[in-house]
């Protein structure tokens, strides 16, 4: 049915008394708040969660100007005139109404016609409040800004772009959070009807099927062409985002729907309740505690595993009830890292039972591939060493970007979140231990205290190397870094893979929230958009949040800066400027060696970003930002920090240029 | 076969230790520092073959590539490392010459040690 079947200006002229209110529709609707429901979350804990949301109150009373609006024509003009000038309920309110009631807190966006409707209702109609717009320079900082926000809230924003051009800015960025597993809702504005569309951009900006350009990673779409349609299609959006293996989804908006009059459409009430994560079956459950229990040396590798706090905390509870040691892959902050059974990866070469817990790439735990003219592998666990794989991968995939890494045949394999099923598997443990076990696990905790206490050792031993060096080592700026925010409640929102991962071996990261993990598909411009969403988020909480930015990955998207400025979202970010793309150099150099015909000097070309320098804190000055640098002396480090530690103490972006050492 | 080409392809510290062990007294390191100018021209070879992009300016080593100053493996060890490696792009001598190579351990050589972990206060993660 298309849309002005539904919506014509015509069903406004109807008598009053027969339309339904919307807004007492929705008051009565019982839809409950799936974002706030955390798939983490005890069976009780969502009921509960379901049940507060039915309790809460519906929509915002209309204010005397809207119902004014709503009940009369205005004064000098006829009823006839009214219907011709007026809309006095666009179906973008109604979308904003539902919007409201999902709970989705934040929508960012780069402003666009093909949803212009939807953009006044949020900004008048709604107050611009829980939706607030956040205000982006291109959709893929948008899009990577609700990938940073989810990865510590725990919710989903929305991302308002116009489904062609903004679609195609924002993919990027949905790539990464499709392979992060990062739920969000796309609201794509598109003018399906053809005969409606005003001439030249309006036609430029639509498509018959605006979300195919995302389809392939992105796990549902849909395009509504009624209010009612569209209300089963958003909460039915949610709920597929917010379901383990998550990820985006996308709605597109018709222009015609959110700006004509909804009239007297009978919509109807919903009632939704959140999906429960799927739990790994009992029986391969209780198979898999056995193996565990068996094992002399097990070792747990968790990847895309806690969702939230909960999570890192049961997965304390089956370390510790098997005192088996776990390799925290950091895709998510799975476990404490000052917790004595947190190991290098290392670990798993010497393990008979290896339980991976939701990998990015089995296969690459297991085994690795050795860079050469002949590409061969090499098994990097024992030889017997028995693999046991709990997670959502295969519940959801698609076939067309590769995300899904190389296929590793475990030798149990169990479908179902892993978060969720690591209860059962700890009281499977726990029940089944037998006292000899217990009386080895006092060996395998002093074995494993006394390790974490070298690699400990170790680590800020390494960190002595290159200490004074100028351009400054990775090491020194994390450890000065840490030096300015320990005192805080810090949060961590950037990865620190490309500066050899000195976060996660120098600061004690106990909590779920001081870690972010990576951008997910290693596309670039992921960095400093998803350090502001992050950073919004725990404004919220009074936390410092930190960024170590790197300098490719910013020019991709600066703007976030200026969004940061703009919506005063504090945020403390230092560069780990090497001036250029540093992962590439590695790789020229490689195939220049491999072919014998040497790197002197020649790696600068298509690399470097030099001559002339890219004066970052110049760029993100002018985006607004309280800025200093470039600082290439190690001693000046110290101080700059200070200063900008206290402008993010008063609420704005502070940002540091560090001159530093490639990795 | 020789006794250096024996030493396991992976197997990290394991392997320097082994080589060490294979080698004997005889080879350890013994040799006089190279002169000033050595280093000066090694440091030079070191920044213009990049050896900084994977060891850092400093030798001191990074996720992308191990800690090779200050260091203690013989020349032989070194020479095995960059020429014959599994984990770095293998360095031919057509890309790089013995001597060039001698130039370059002589600045890794020359890079002093860093303070000590007591000397360093902001080292302190507790």
């Amino acid at each position: 049915m298309k849309p002005e079947e539904q919506s014509r200006p015509e069903n406004s002229a109807q008598d009053e008394s027969e339309s339904v209110n919307r807004r007492e529709f929705l008051s009565s609707a019982t839809v409950a708040g799936l974002a706030a429901a955390s798939v983490g979350a005890t069976g009780k804990a969502a009921a509960q969660q379901v049940a507060s949301n039915e309790a809460a109150p519906g929509a915002l009373p209309p204010t005397a100007a809207q119902e004014a609006m709503e009940s009369e024509v205005p004064a000098g003009y006829s009823a006839e005139e009214a219907r011709e000038y007026f809309v006095r309920n666009p179906g973008s309110d109604f979308m904003v109404d539902l919007i409201k009631r999902i709970g989705m807190d934040y929508i960012t966006t780069n402003p666009g016609s093909s949803f212009r409707g939807l953009h006044e209702s949020i900004v008048n109609y709604g107050g611009n409040q829980a939706p607030e717009l956040l205000t982006c320079v291109h959709e893929e900082q948008a899009v990577a800004m609700a990938h940073g926000y989810y990865k510590v809230t725990g919710k989903p924003m929305g991302v308002l772009c116009h489904g062609t051009v903004g679609l195609q800015h924002a993919s990027m960025a949905v790539y990464n959070a499709w392979c992060d597993r990062a739920p969000m809702i796309l609201l794509a504005g598109n003018h399906l009807d053809a005969a409606e569309r005003r001439p030249g951009a309006e036609w430029s900006h639509s498509a018959q099927d605006c979300v195919r350009v995302v389809r392939d990673y992105i796990k549902w779409d849909d395009m509504p062409l009624s209010l009612r349609h569209y209300t089963e299609s958003m909460v039915r959006g949610f709920k597929i985002a917010m379901t383990p293996p998550m990820g985006p989804v996308a709605v597109v908006l018709d222009g015609h729907l959110q700006e004509a009059e909804v009239g007297d459409q009978q919509l109807g009430t919903i009632s939704i309740a959140p999906n429960q994560p799927p739990s790994g079956d009992e029986a391969a459950v209780a198979e898999a505690a056995r193996w565990m229990l068996e094992a002399e040396s097990p070792v747990i590798v968790a990847d895309l595993m806690a969702h939230d706090q909960d999570g890192v905390e049961r997965l304390v509870a089956l370390a510790e009830a098997l005192q088996a040691p776990v390799v925290n892959q950091f895709g998510r902050m799975n476990f404490p890292n000052s917790h004595y059974l947190s190991q290098g990866a290392a670990a798993v070469a010497q393990a008979d039972v290896v339980l991976g817990l939701e990998l990015f790439d089995t296969w690459g735990v297991i085994n690795t591939l050795r860079d050469r003219v002949h590409r061969d592998s090499v098994r990097k666990a024992r030889p017997d060493a028995r693999v046991i794989s709990i997670g959502s991968n295969d519940l959801f995939t698609k076939s067309n970007y590769q995300n899904f890494q190389r296929f590793y045949p475990s030798d149990l394999s169990i479908a179902g979140d892993a978060q969720a099923t690591l209860p059962g598997l700890t009281d499977a443990v726990l029940s089944g231990m037998l006292r000899s076990r217990r009386v080895s696990n006092a060996e395998r905790e002093a074995r494993w205290r006394d390790a974490h206490a070298r690699a400990r050792e170790q680590a800020m031993n390494e960190a002595r190397y290159g200490w004074d060096a100028s351009p400054v080592s990775t090491a020194r700026l994390y450890a000065e870094l840490w030096k300015a925010v320990k005192d805080r409640d810090w949060a961590l929102v950037s990865d620190d893979g490309m500066q050899s991962r000195w976060a996660r071996r120098l600061w004690p990261i106990d909590r779920h929230y001081q870690f972010i993990g990576r951008s997910g598909g290693a596309g670039l411009g992921y960095g400093a958009p998803a350090a502001v969403g992050a950073a919004l988020a725990h404004r919220a909480e009074g936390r410092i949040a930190v960024n170590v930015q790197r300098d490719g990955d910013m020019m991709y998207t600066p703007g976030a800066f200026w969004t940061a400025a703009y919506h005063g979202i504090p945020l403390l970010t230092v560069t780990h400027n090497n001036q250029g793309y540093h992962q590439e150099f590695m790789h020229l150099q490689r195939m220049a060696a491999r072919r014998q015909r040497g790197i002197d000097g020649s790696s600068w070309v298509g690399n470097e970003l030099r001559n002339p320098d890219i004066d970052l804190a110049r760029i993100a000055s002018a985006m607004g930002v309280w800025a200093e640098g470039p600082i290439g002396d190690p001693g000046d480090l110290a101080p700059a920090l200070a200063r900008a530690v206290e402008v993010v103490d008063g609420g704005e972006p502070a940002f540091v240029d560090v001159r530093c050492q490639p990795r | 076969m020789n006794a250096i080409s024996q030493i396991p392809r992976f197997g990290g510290r394991a392997a320097w230790v082994l080589l060490l062990w294979v080698l004997g007294p005889a080879a350890a390191y013994s040799q006089e520092r190279d002169s000033d100018e050595a280093v000066r021209e090694g440091r030079a070879l070191y920044d213009s073959h990049q050896c900084w992009q994977c060891h850092g300016y400093e030798g001191q080593g990074s996720v992308a590539g191990v800690r090779i100053a200050p260091t203690l493996y013989p020349f032989e060890a070194f020479s095995r490392l960059v020429r014959h490696t599994n984990i770095m792009p293998a360095y031919s001598p057509n890309v790089l010459s013995e001597e060039q190579l001698r130039l370059i351990y002589a600045f890794v050589l020359s890079v002093p040690e860093p303070p000590p972990l007591e000397d360093i206060p902001d080292l302190n993660f507790e």
